[in-house]
């Protein structure tokens, strides 16, 4: 059998076969050895193609960054920053910085981890992030960020806000104070569906989405209620009607899906 | 066509709001009616740079400016100065040091060190004539870029030069040309930053709507070096004058043919289009900017990519602010090592910097890279007005940080500024006197990023609320030190993880408050104080609040209004027993915080205390009764006031209190320093004479040589307040002939022995009030010249202006810059040697040091010198109980409890400070007081009762209207210094009752939530919406 001691540092009795390893997969996919960029990611020598992102990168070598406004099919925006990793000692999105030779990049250093923990914590708090009456209670990424991070408490006050809830649309509603503001909407109505129905209007924290011209959802012309909005937001703000606590579930999944078969034709 | 003379009427921004435009109409008028029009020009020019002084008219040939011109003085200057010939010097600027009038402007001291590059133009053309501008040079620099040099070329000039990027970022701007011009496009643009979205920064508006031709001549020259063919001037919707300006200069240009196709006949076309801002701050920074241009919302985007790479419509951008701009043409016609001949090392060229704040001259300067912030602020801004001092100079505006004064020698450029914790940023310089609150301050910038977030990114959007949240609930007093520790925690996680520039700056002001201003924090947070007096939620009102015994001044004040003048007396001794005392001599801490100042003076706050406490004398008064007696007994070492006042709060507590004191006269200090025609000596004895009617014992000549030995006698707790009562001494040399004493003992020497020879000749040592004490004492002993010499300038002189002019008026002659080097004379001092200092660089203190200068040495002629320059105390009865006394001889204590390492041993007052004032050691005895109490059992702080404010019975509203402080009689100067009769006298009732009305009564202000005014309070419901 043949053994792979790959550059990546996986050698030895802990060899992957040679399905798993990305170089090998990429040779086979009729990539090429020479063209490849050498980065450290924690410590590991990593063999990545260019033009692609920390985050696909490391993603497609078993290391976890989280991300909440990335997902893939859409333009990255780093926004969130969540995703931020420690760079010669600045910290940048891996989402949005792609690889060049030499990198080296710390993805789990004590200050990319605190910092992370606080942004969670400041985006909890934002918001009106109650799970135990949500419709996406155990399907929700901003949960399962909290679970990931190990946040247990929160150390700003909560605003509870209270904002309107838009139930206008005949099959799908939008619940402002679960809303973090990530953009996915935003997005894949432009990017992907094309209706450009969501968009951002004002600033700081009294930044919100919006449909059309800031109009009642349901009377939004440009709407063309394919749901793709419900599907990509990761927390209970957009969601289909006739859910209730803890029923949502969502299939983010299909934006890159529908964006690689566009792609190939 | 010149005219015989050319009148400049300054129509910048500022100018126009203090109606230039109005004094150019009835300047027009004038010409007319004196038939002058056709022989008299009058051209508006753009800003002339001292906004402070507008409407400022600047007259050629000879080059006078005037300022502060109404429309009123126009007659007379066109009559006087036109038609006669005769400069009206009333509105010529003075120079400080030398009080004379300043004729020619380039010679004003806030001309005299500042280099125009920049706002060469500005003030000086018309900026609405385009052949103004070529005829001062414009344009030449465009020719000879394209006809002469090659694209390279000029890239490498601007590498050459140095120039780095105006807008605050200081990226290299030659390097920024050289990645766009290699970008292989055949289209790209070339934009200019004119958002200028500071508060406090205001120089692209002044280049803009100066001299806008400027910033097209160097836009054009970029985009031939890089080769754009577009370009796009970014100015925010704020400057509309900015916006029609350039406007007809893009018109006039292009109808030269210096915009547009073939631009000097060659190959090069370009042509810029305005594009105006909607409001928003971020959209300053480049990217946001870029989006904003093409139509989009205008929020920042992560780079890479860089504008040089993908920037408008993707394409390669060079973006550079205004300022940057206006340089390039003198890069590229006087050549790039002139430019790099100026400045510093790495910071090459000059600046132009935004003066605003607390300094005499706000407006405009542009000075060399190099130029020390004390030259900025001091020789150029005028330094501090209204005699207050510096506390810390702001540089760049929301997104710099603050310098205190031990950096005044700092030369700016952008390493050092970054090295201080600030940045140059725009150039935005707002300077700050020790009434402002440092964590105010902090939150107003907070409190403005928070507001002009964009919102995409969470920790900016969402952290920067938190950070202003918990800043607005420590400057109301509700905050803690876990709310300190979160808010620098927040300030790390936003500055490092924000998405773009407006984040990652935005914590800055809090960061380098907290790197220089902690303890202002703290106190708000532990002490709930505010020591500039701001944070309305946190006193009684501004003079309460810098009282150092916290006297409640309105509650007094008020009552004198009413003529309740037993009730007033009452409030006093709540919290200071020596009204008398004070009301004479007491520095007056609350005159410098009265808010009547605004109006036109302070109220007389201290000359009513002195009335107030006349006439409690007069009718004596016993102030309030001491407490049942509890059988406890305490020691106080020292009858001076902070004895004094210790003794008198125990008493009230029910202490039996024993002050021993080893003179024969009681009163420390006061009793012996204070010369008896300013402090009486039976207003001195009346006030410890009530005192000791509350029981208080005072055991004269009864020096204290071993603490133990007071508890072994019974006492329970000893308080020592023996005060700083030894003057220090000044190196005159190895052995001193007779005849040189220092100021305490010369003046004790007149209170306690009587001793009072002097001779004709006295010379004081000392720039304090204890010199001034002395020299006049001196004086009333019968010498015939008095003079002080004083090392530094005289407006440094620590002594109270008062004082000092009184001693003037009185002839003592005081020689500032003067330094004694040693004395002549044998067995008896004949002389005094004295070198004559010039100002060097700025000290820790925020003063020039002196430095020796090179005039010869000055011997004064002497038969008496009196060293009066500090004192120290003598620490050894503290070091006999085994307690550590530091340098200077002064104990340590804690500030709360006043104990020292030894418990039951407490100590305050000149003991522990080092020489003060008398109100700073009645405070202090009373905190003792409290804490001896709380030591031995008892609840310790008084109960604070509920403070209800006094109403007034009559019309409060007419006594807001302008109305002159009261001045009390003063003893004719002839009389006055043959003996040590009163100097000063007191009000007349009714004079008192009227000076008591001019208080606004700052205790009111506070509303229901605590909030100090309307603005606070609309803050305050607006954050609970949040």
């Amino acid at each position: 059998m043949l053994r792979v001691v790959c550059v990546s540092g996986r050698g030895g009795e802990d060899a992957v076969g040679l399905g798993e390893c990305p170089v090998v997969r990429d040779l086979a996919d009729g990539g090429d050895l020479v063209d490849k960029l050498r980065v450290k990611i924690d410590g590991r020598t990593i063999l990545a193609a260019p033009g692609k992102t920390i985050l696909e990168v490391a993603e497609e070598n078993g290391i976890h960054i989280p991300t909440l406004c990335h997902l893939d099919g859409l333009r990255d925006v780093g926004a969130c920053r969540l995703c931020i990793v420690d760079l010669y000692g600045q910290l940048v999105t891996s989402c949005t910085t792609k690889v060049a030779d030499g990198m080296e990049i710390g993805t789990q250093t004590e200050t990319v981890r605190a910092y992370r923990r606080t942004i969670l914590e400041l985006l909890f708090a934002e918001g009106n992030h109650v799970c135990s009456f949500c419709v996406s209670n155990g399907g929700c990424e901003l949960q399962d960020l909290a679970c990931e991070l190990g946040m247990h408490s929160v150390r700003v006050p909560y605003t509870y806000r209270r904002e309107r809830v838009d139930a206008t649309h005949p099959r799908f509603l939008i619940d402002r104070d679960r809303c973090v503001l990530c953009g996915r909407c935003v997005r894949v109505c432009q990017e992907v569906e094309g209706a450009h129905t969501w968009g951002f209007a004002e600033r700081g924290v009294t930044a919100r989405v919006i449909t059309d011209l800031a109009v009642p959802w349901g009377t939004a012309e440009s709407c063309t209620s394919c749901g793709k909005c419900v599907e990509v937001c990761p927390t209970g703000a957009i969601a289909r009607k006739g859910a209730s606590n803890a029923e949502m579930r969502k299939h983010p999944e299909l934006v890159a899906e529908l964006t690689e078969r566009r792609a190939r034709g | 066509m010149a005219g015989r003379l050319d009148v400049l009427v300054c129509s910048g921004g500022a100018c126009m709001s203090s109606h230039s435009l109005e004094v150019k109409e009835e300047l027009v008028r004038q010409l007319e009616a004196q038939r002058l029009a056709d022989e008299v020009r009058i051209v508006e020019t753009g800003c002339m740079g001292p906004c402070q002084y507008g409407p400022l008219v600047l007259v050629y040939p000879e080059g006078v400016l005037y300022k502060n011109v109404a429309v009123s003085d126009v007659a007379e200057m066109v009559a006087e100065h036109f038609l006669k010939g005769r400069v009206v010097e009333r509105l010529l600027f003075r120079s400080e040091t030398a009080d004379q009038i300043v004729r020619e402007h380039r010679s004003i001291p806030f001309f005299e060190k500042q280099m125009k590059i920049v706002l060469a133009n500005c003030g000086a053309i018309n900026p609405e004539s385009v052949e103004e501008y070529i005829g001062a040079g414009g344009y030449e620099a465009l020719g000879k870029a394209v006809t002469t040099m090659t694209p390279e070329g000029v890239v490498a000039e601007m590498k050459a030069s140095g120039l780095r990027g105006r807008g605050g970022a200081g990226f290299p701007t030659g390097t920024k040309w050289d990645f766009v011009r290699r970008e292989a496009s055949p289209k790209k643009v070339v934009v200019c930053n004119a958002d200028e979205g500071d508060p406090g920064a205001f120089m692209d508006r002044a280049v803009l709507e100066g001299d806008p031709h400027t910033v097209i001549e160097g836009m054009a020259i970029a985009a031939y070096a890089v080769g754009a063919q577009r370009g796009y001037v970014y100015v925010r919707a704020e400057y509309p004058l900015a916006i029609k300006r350039l406007r007809s200069a893009l018109e006039a240009a292009r109808k030269l043919g210096l915009l547009g196709d073939r631009i000097f006949d060659t190959a090069f076309s370009f042509d810029i289009e305005i594009r105006v801002g909607a409001g928003a701050f971020v959209c300053g920074e480049e990217t946001a900017l870029l989006a904003s241009l093409e139509g989009r919302r205008g929020v920042p985007h992560p780079r890479p990519p860089y504008p040089s790479t993908s920037g408008m419509w993707q394409l390669p951008t060079l973006l550079n602010n205004v300022e940057t701009y206006a340089n390039v043409r003198h890069i590229i016609a006087r050549g790039s090592a002139w430019f790099a001949s100026i400045g510093t090392g790495e910071s090459k060229g000059t600046k132009v910097f935004a003066l605003s704040g607390n300094v005499r001259n706000t407006g405009l300067v542009e000075v060399p890279m190099g130029t020390t912030l004390g030259e900025l602020v001091y020789d150029i801004g005028g330094g501090v007005p209204n005699g207050k001092t510096l506390k810390a100079i702001q540089t760049g505006g929301p997104s710099g940080g603050c310098i205190p004064v031990q950096y005044l020698n700092t030369p700016i450029s952008y390493e050092t500024l970054k090295e201080l914790g600030a940045i140059v940023g725009s150039g935005g310089v707002i300077v700050l006197d020790e009434d402002t609150c440092m964590v105010n301050l902090a939150r107003y910038f907070v409190e403005f990023t928070a507001s002009e977030s964009c919102g995409q990114c969470v920790p900016c959007r969402s952290g920067l609320v938190r950070m202003l949240d918990i800043l607005d609930r420590i400057t109301r007093g509700e905050g803690s030190m876990e709310d300190l520790a979160l808010l620098e925690e927040l300030a790390h996680t936003i500055k490092r993880s924000s998405l773009c520039g407006l984040g990652q700056t935005a914590p800055n002001p809090v960061l380098s408050t907290l790197k220089y201003f902690r303890g202002e924090y703290e106190a708000h947070i532990r002490h709930k104080t505010c020591p500039a007096a701001v944070c309305a939620a946190l006193f009684v009102a501004p003079c309460e609040a810098s009282c150092p015994a916290h006297v409640d001044v309105p509650a007094y004040v008020t009552h004198l209004s009413n003529g309740d003048f037993a009730k007033a007396f009452d409030v006093h001794m709540k919290t200071n027993p020596l009204p008398g005392i004070c009301g004479r001599v007491c520095y007056a801490f609350c005159e410098t915080k009265c808010q009547r100042a605004q109006i036109e003076e302070s109220v007389a706050i201290r000359d009513l205390k002195r009335f107030m406490a006349d006439y409690a004398m007069e009718h004596q008064l016993a102030g309030p009764k001491p407490g049942a007696r509890n059988g406890k007994r305490v020691a106080v070492v020292g009858s001076g006031p902070a004895g004094l006042s210790c003794g008198y709060f125990l008493a009230q507590r029910g202490y039996e209190a024993v002050l021993f004191e080893a003179l024969p006269i009681a009163g420390g200090t006061m009793a012996t320093g204070i010369p008896a025609y300013r402090l009486p000596r039976d207003i001195l004895e009346a006030d410890i004479d009530r005192i000791v009617k509350t029981g208080v014992r005072i055991e004269l000549l009864s020096p204290v040589e071993d603490l133990g030995r007071l508890f072994a006698d019974g006492y329970e707790a000893v308080f020592v307040a023996t005060g700083a009562m030894k003057g220090q001494t000044v190196a005159l040399g190895e052995t001193l002939p007779r005849g040189v004493v220092t100021g305490v003992e010369f003046l004790k020497g007149i209170h306690v022995d009587g001793a009072s020879e002097v001779g004709d000749e006295v010379v004081v040592i000392g720039g304090g009030n204890s010199a001034i004490d002395s020299a006049r004492a001196a004086l009333r002993l019968g010498a015939k010249r008095v003079t002080i010499a004083y090392r530094r300038a005289k407006a440094d002189m620590p002594a109270s202006p008062e004082e000092v002019a009184e001693a003037m008026e009185e002839g003592v002659e005081i020689l500032d810059m003067t330094s004694p080097v040693g004395v002549v004379g044998g067995e008896r001092v004949e002389g005094l040697r004295c070198a004559s200092m010039a100002a060097g660089p700025f000290d820790a203190s925020g003063r020039r040091r002196p430095v020796p200068s090179d005039r010869p040495e000055i011997v004064l002629p002497a038969s008496m010198v009196i060293v009066a320059a500090g004192q120290e105390a003598t620490g050894e009865l503290l070091r006999g109980a085994g307690i550590e006394v530091a340098k200077g001889g002064l104990v340590a204590v804690d500030p709360v409890t006043m104990g020292t390492s030894r418990p039951g041993i407490f100590a305050g007052g000149d003991a522990t400070s080092g020489p003060a004032t008398v109100v700073e050691a009645i405070g202090a005895g009373r905190r003792a007081a409290i804490a001896i109490d709380r030591f031995l059992g008892g609840p310790g702080a008084f109960e604070p009762e509920e403070r209800a404010e006094v109403a007034t019975d009559y019309d409060e509203d007419a006594y807001t209207q302008e109305q002159a402080r009261a001045v009390p009689p003063m003893a004719e100067v002839r009389t006055r210094i043959r003996s040590f009769a009163e100097v000063r006298g007191r009000f007349a009732k009714e004079q008192a009752i009227e000076e008591a009305r001019r208080c606004l009564h700052c205790d009111r202000q506070q509303t229901e939530d605590g909030a100090c005014c309307e603005s606070s309070a609309s803050l305050a419901a607006e954050a609970k919406t949040r």
